[in-house]
């Protein structure tokens, strides 16, 4: 056996197995899926809610939708990492770069709400920040404008004072940079999965 | 110029298959490596082990869902091997 290799042989093997472990990736679609959704419905009740509670109440649809998230989140991200037989240099890039996001985004809301200051244009930024480098890394062109998306309505939501205006930008960009990329992601991970 | 000779330890359908699985990846698992080469439990397991008593191969003995779990991961020795390997095999495809 060993001497049948031919050394085209030994290159296609090699070529064939490196492209097999490339697609053994994380499904992250799940997550973009699961944020947008929940953030979408957040801002809405935010919108819903205006007038009828202090800041702080304002602030509850946020909390709710972050608890719910980081709990589906993180029991999704166990499971999937029990089924998970290998782990690329990839995934641990995405995961440093969302748990760094996390952090960063925690402190920023912090400071800023008890400064008194809307965090939603930072929120944005921070996001879009997190979502470009992820399509640049899995190389997903959706994902990249998405978090160009993100920006440019971190930059209208900063000047929108208009609530029901700040509601649909916000909301835009969470279907344009998560909802819309996510569903993109999924196809692409469900043709992986079955090729 | 002569051709560079081939590694023994890497010039295996089912070893070479292996190292390429796990340089594109942090490490695996006895089952990835499994599914990807097709090859039985009982060559895989052989072929690790010469592997790692070559000094290619680290593998880690551990456990999931209470059940043991051999994860393998290329060593800086094998990566090397494995790009001369590359490198000879351009070098006779010229």
């Amino acid at each position: 056996m060993e001497q049948d290799l031919s050394a085209q042989e030994s290159l296609r093997l090699i070529e064939g197995m490196i492209a097999q472990a490339k697609r053994n990736f994380s499904r992250l679609s799940f997550y973009f899926l699961l944020w947008g959704g929940l953030l979408i419905a957040a801002m809405i009740a935010v919108y819903l809610l205006r007038g009828r509670t202090d800041g702080w109440g304002q602030g509850a649809p946020w909390g709710v939708a972050g608890m719910i998230g980081g709990i589906v989140s993180w029991v999704h991200g166990a499971r999937q990492g029990k089924r998970m037989g290998a782990s690329t240099p990839m995934d641990a890039v995405i995961g440093w770069v969302w748990s760094a996001f996390v952090v960063v985004l925690l402190t920023t809301i912090l400071i800023l709400a008890s400064k008194g200051v809307d965090p939603g244009p930072m929120i944005l930024l921070l996001t879009g920040f997190a979502t470009f480098i992820t399509g640049q890394v899995l190389r997903f062109r959706p994902l990249v404008l998405g978090g160009l998306v993100f920006w440019l309505c971190a930059l209208v939501l900063w000047w929108a004072k208009d609530p029901l205006l700040s509601t649909l930008v916000y909301c835009s960009g969470m279907l344009l940079g998560y909802i819309i990329p996510g569903l993109m992601l999924k196809r692409q991970e469900d043709g992986v999965r079955t090729a | 110029m002569g051709f560079a000779p081939l590694d023994p330890v890497l010039h295996n359908q089912l070893r070479l298959a292996i190292v390429s699985l796990l340089v594109g990846v942090d490490e695996g698992d006895f089952n990835f490596l499994l599914e990807h080469t097709g090859a039985t439990r009982g060559n895989l397991s052989v072929q690790i082990t010469k592997l790692k008593e070559a000094g290619y191969v680290e593998v880690k003995k551990t456990f999931k869902d209470n059940y043991p779990n051999t994860m393998c991961s290329l060593a800086p020795k094998g990566l090397k091997a494995f790009e001369e390997y590359v490198a000879a095999i351009k070098q006779y495809l010229g």
